[in-house]
């Protein structure tokens, strides 16, 4: 049967190239399938990066019938004169480069030692994984709670083993860093299983073959398990850096950027310039920085991963 | 991983080294019980402090259990608030954008992965590339055509930009191009229409990204805060995350109510990941390493 379909398809091909049998109504079926799912692209994907690089080069606010060109200007006063992006820009950097090396230096042994226990491996992977099926939102709430000044469990338990209670969220020094805690805590578990997935993918035999020829522990570590995760490491980095470089929900929730601006990010603010002061081309200005420089991070990133660990 | 050592010259070096491996272990499972509480903790602490009663929330220390626990904070969430309406509009929104995903996006995917039409390739490009966009750096025009469209403070503007992405067609497209054309083929020669051959042939071998799109789309949905925050104005158009924000600043401080709506608000979604439990840590893993 499926012979014969061969023979006459590829007959009736020779004969006219692109008119096989059928044909119109598979063309038929591909424009009307691709209609609504392009047209849909186009609105709401390919039409906004067009407009939030055109709106970035204007003075733009929703009420105002006129729209000024501004050219670079936006851009030149977010880099040389407004200090509020500055001061974002540093603490999104801030943010990201010290929560993905902490989450992956959690996570990464985190997963090792999974794959090493046999019982209770699934009851583990549970307890770690809860926080980030849970909406950020909760979660938020639920560290403000714990963080709390007066009332809160963790000022309650530093005061029990005798160290210094702080009011965390309330200081310049440490709310980010609080903030930074509490989202690391939520995130996790998904790196931890995109981790153990990668050190389960890695074939028994080699360790096996590594022991036969007299491999110890470290060793087997250092030559199969680093170098065969590295596409796992290098996919959980970009990925990690990009999502730390968006953060929003957390510090909105908990610091609202606050106190003084000091947990303020680059999604926060822009927030604030397009939403509270109506100041839409800024914030497009702004929105352009942020896709420029998470783009420049991740390509440097796949440069240095790769050429340090392809082999 | 029991494992026994076949090259061991003596045999008191394999026992001790047995023995220190059977410690090792044993510590490997405390240090993962701790690690698991400090994971847990903070759920059993929201759960405690919303049996508290509105005078020992205030209390300093906070005590650990609730001294005389009460579902009055719930009730007053569930009578005070639109607590359910809020439900509604999350799992309406969240069900209805996963069902149309799921449709839209392997449609995509099969037609981009099995059909040849002109510019086939040149539109998959511009696809793969509007997925390296994030979502915050578009909120200014996403907005802005939703407001051209009068979709503001509708649940409307929730669930139509949402409605198929590039990322899902990517996922289906490369799982689908793995089906034999053969398939197809015969079912033609069967005489199947072309829509029939996608619900009938195509979507049931495509099952387990389906389920991770599916999974990942709904978890998407049923958390996003920085999309509703904007489009939704009123209290009884939001959706759980947001009502969550706005009812922490109407009751600052209230933690016994703020944290019973948190809990009314991840509980359920918790009991779904703990029945689904492999299905979804599967999807998780497979959305994101193809």
């Amino acid at each position: 049967m499926v012979a014969i379909t061969r023979t006459a398809r590829s007959a009736s091909k020779s004969r006219i190239r692109h008119r096989a049998p059928g044909y119109a109504s598979r063309m038929r079926f591909v424009y009307i399938s691709l209609v609504p799912i392009l047209g849909l692209i186009f609105t709401f994907s390919l039409l906004p990066i067009g407009i939030v690089a055109w709106l970035s080069l204007h003075r733009y606010n929703q009420l105002s019938p006129v729209m000024p060109w501004l050219g670079l200007r936006n851009y030149e006063f977010a880099f040389q004169t407004d200090p509020f992006f500055r001061n974002a820009l540093e603490n999104t950097l801030k943010y990201a480069f010290v929560a993905v090396p902490v989450n992956i230096v959690l996570s990464l042994p985190i997963a090792l030692g999974l794959n090493q226990i046999t019982r209770f491996r699934a009851l583990f992977r549970t307890a770690f994984f809860m926080p980030v099926v849970a909406s950020a939102v909760a979660v938020s709430l639920l560290w403000n709670t714990i963080y709390d000044p007066q009332a809160g469990w963790l000022n309650a338990f530093l005061d029990w083993v005798g160290l210094v209670p702080r009011p965390w969220l309330g200081s310049p020094d440490t709310a980010i860093w609080a903030v930074l805690a509490a989202a690391v805590w939520q995130d996790l578990g998904y790196n931890i299983l995109v981790f153990l997935a990668g050190l389960q993918g890695i074939p028994q035999d080699f360790y096996d073959a590594a022991k036969v020829d007299g491999a110890g522990p470290w060793q087997r570590f250092r030559g199969i398990t680093i170098p065969l995760l590295q596409r796992t490491t290098l996919f959980v980095l970009v990925l990690t850096m990009i999502s730390y470089l968006q953060e929003f929900t957390h510090i909105q929730v908990m610091t609202n950027g606050g106190p003084i601006h000091t947990s303020e990010t680059l999604v926060l603010y822009t927030y604030k310039k397009g939403f509270s002061d109506f100041n839409m081309g800024y914030a497009s200005a702004m929105s352009m920085i942020l896709m420029g420089i998470i783009l420049i991070i991740t390509l440097i990133q796949m440069r240095l991963m790769r050429s340090r660990w392809e082999y | 991983m029991a494992t026994t050592s076949y090259v061991v010259p003596e045999t008191g070096d394999l026992v001790r080294r047995r023995r220190l491996k059977k410690i090792g272990t044993a510590a490997l499972y405390v240090l993962f019980g701790i690690v698991a509480i400090i994971f847990t903790l903070p759920f059993v602490l929201m759960l405690s402090s919303a049996f508290k009663t509105q005078a020992e929330i205030i209390q300093v220390p906070p005590s650990f259990f609730p001294q005389d626990p009460s579902l009055d904070s719930f009730r007053t969430v569930i009578n005070d608030a639109p607590f359910f309406t809020w439900f509604r509009n999350s799992l309406l929104v969240a069900c209805t954008v996963t069902i149309i995903v799921m449709f839209l996006c392997s449609l995509g995917g099969y037609i981009f992965a099995k059909f040849d039409f002109p510019g086939r390739d040149p539109i998959f490009v511009v696809l793969l590339a509007t997925m390296m966009v994030p979502f915050p750096v578009l909120l200014i025009p996403s907005y802005l055509i939703v407001n051209k469209f009068q979709l503001i403070n509708s649940l409307w503007a929730l669930i139509i930009p949402s409605m198929v992405n590039a990322f899902g067609i990517f996922l289906m497209r490369q799982f689908i191009a793995g089906i034999p054309n053969d398939l197809i083929e015969a079912a033609r020669l069967d005489g199947a229409s072309e829509f029939r051959i996608f619900l009938r042939v195509i979507l049931p071998m495509a099952k387990p990204p389906l389920a991770a799109l599916g999974i990942f789309t709904f978890l998407a949905a049923w958390n996003d805060y920085l999309w509703p925050l904007i489009v939704i104005n009123d209290i009884d158009k939001s959706t759980l995350p947001l009502a969550l924000s706005f009812f922490n600043s109407a009751h600052a401080q209230r933690y016994d109510l703020i944290m019973a709506a948190a809990s009314m608000a991840v509980i359920p979604i918790i009991i779904v990941f703990v029945i689904f439990q492999k299905q979804i840590v599967n999807a998780l893993v497979i959305a994101g390493l193809k």
